[in-house]
């Protein structure tokens, strides 16, 4: 599912390029859930931010976050897409405050390149950036392929990889992981 | 502070910057007990800081007392650059002078290198709205506010700093409070200087609850607002780190005063040394006055 981020918050009645504040990001968050709940379980929902210029942190506290929160226990996955140079700073900013204080990470992926040289957004390691790049690439991959390119130990791999399934950045259907 | 006789108090011409207002904010708890008529005569120039910070003054007087502060004897062009600010407009003084006919500056594209001053309420559905409104007009005029700065992405980077500054006045002061930006010339140089301000709890009283924090002084305090992502309502915070962080990579400077205390950071001049700036022993003033300010 491809939620327009601008076309959103149009129905949220704002017709800014910027969205700020709390109540700005608790509007949109409701209005995405009522669409999130019409998709499929396990579905990638796209987080669209085409001509959306600066989000703010307190409203990717409240829309990003909370959705990212959310997506385990209701079963979907958030990709961001055409993010702003400042959305990208912002919302990095935020992710990294996040993990720091509440002893637990949160990232999400994106569909593009971003000023980091990564797909995703949010303080993940080398080898876990690694594995993401690969998923991106090859769209999937078998656990065996995925030791072979990393030439990871299996022992290791594995929690990198159940850590990146909780994260929400990659999929895991039946024994093969998916980009997101 | 001069006195001209029991019940006129004369300013001095110290409005040109957060440093020398410091002047005119001393002789505060003086204006609270004097009758409040106050000679402006003296003044040759006034920046957006000064401006707000002597619009609480008068706000503070009139809350305190019950009565406006009457202005006196201010120079024509004084006048004309307040009335241009939407200053007298908040209902906070009381002039005995009116510009002469046809003496009002116009409201022309031209002269569209400011923002009004603009009060941001206190409550979050108003202040929500004031501030959607003062970032549509900035975006509207940013080319003129920033022009000796312009580039792709500093536009945004402005509106990042109003966000996160203007919600924490209706977040975290508890008072309503006021913006507005001006780029003006002073010698040889041009500066953009952006100004949000109140006369809350400050920021000492806004992490009142915070008990892990490790501080002394209210400086500390608000150099570890400026450099660790505290919060004083949730677990962490980001609006504060954020701005510090936009400054630095704009190069520009940062003004905080609350209550006794202020917190200047230079990231103009850091190849000079040190650049951080604590002082403890002002003069009290109630509330957080910010200022952010860039030179060319």
């Amino acid at each position: 599912m491809i939620i327009l981020v601008e076309k959103l918050a149009r129905e949220c009645k704002i017709k800014s390029q910027d969205l700020i504040t709390r109540p700005i990001g608790r509007s949109l968050f409701e209005k995405a859930m009522e669409k999130i709940k019409m998709t499929d379980k396990g579905e990638t929902v796209i987080l669209d931010f085409e001509n959306i210029k600066v989000i703010d942190s307190s409203f990717i506290d409240e829309f990003i976050v909370r959705l990212i929160e959310i997506s385990s226990t209701e079963d979907f996955y958030i990709k961001l897409k055409d993010i702003s140079l400042m959305a990208e700073i912002n919302i990095d900013s935020v992710f990294h405050s996040y993990s720091n204080y509440k002893d637990k990470r949160i990232a999400a992926a994106r569909e593009e390149l971003g000023r980091n040289n990564k797909y995703y957004i949010g303080p993940l390691t080398q080898e876990e950036s690694d594995i993401i790049d690969y998923l991106k690439i090859n769209h999937h991959s078998s656990l065996s392929e995925l030791l072979r390119f990393s030439g990871i130990e299996e022992i290791k791999i594995m929690p990198i990889l159940q850590e990146l399934y909780s994260l929400r950045v990659i999929k895991k259907i039946n024994n093969e992981y998916y980009s997101v | 502070m001069i006195k001209e006789s029991k019940d006129i108090i004369i300013l001095p011409d110290r409005f040109r910057d957060p440093y020398t207002f410091e002047s005119v904010l001393s002789m505060n708890s003086s204006l609270l007990e004097s009758s409040g008529t106050v000679d402006m005569s003296r003044i040759a120039f006034i920046e957006p800081y000064s401006m707000i910070s002597f619009l609480l003054m008068g706000r503070n007087f009139l809350r305190k007392r019950g009565e406006k502060l009457k202005l006196i004897h201010i120079p024509i062009h004084i006048h004309q650059y307040l009335n241009r600010m939407d200053f007298f407009s908040k209902g906070i003084f009381i002039l005995t002078e009116t510009l002469p006919e046809g003496m009002s500056l116009k409201r022309n594209p031209i002269s569209n290198r400011l923002l009004e001053i603009t009060e941001i309420p206190g409550k979050e559905r108003q202040g929500v709205n004031a501030l959607s409104s003062v970032i549509s007009i900035f975006r509207k005029r940013s080319e003129l506010i920033l022009k000796f700065w312009m580039d792709e992405s500093i536009v945004d980077y402005f509106v990042t700093v109003l966000s996160e500054l203007c919600q924490n006045i209706f977040e975290h002061s508890l008072d309503s409070g006021f913006v507005t930006m001006q780029t003006y010339k002073s010698g040889k140089e041009n500066i953009a200087r952006l100004v949000i301000s109140d006369s809350g709890v400050g920021i000492r009283g806004s992490f009142e609850g915070k008990k892990t924090l490790n501080y002394k002084t209210t400086s500390q305090l608000i150099e570890l607002a400026l450099t660790t992502p505290i919060s004083s309502k949730r677990e962490f915070g980001y609006g504060l780190c954020q701005v510090n962080s936009i400054t630095e990579k704009l190069k520009g400077t940062i003004f905080i005063r609350s209550e006794s205390s202020s917190l200047t950071v230079l990231y103009n001049k850091i190849e000079k040394g040190k650049n951080i700036f604590h002082r403890n022993d002002l003069p009290y003033f109630e509330g957080t006055q910010i200022a952010i300010s860039l030179s060319a």
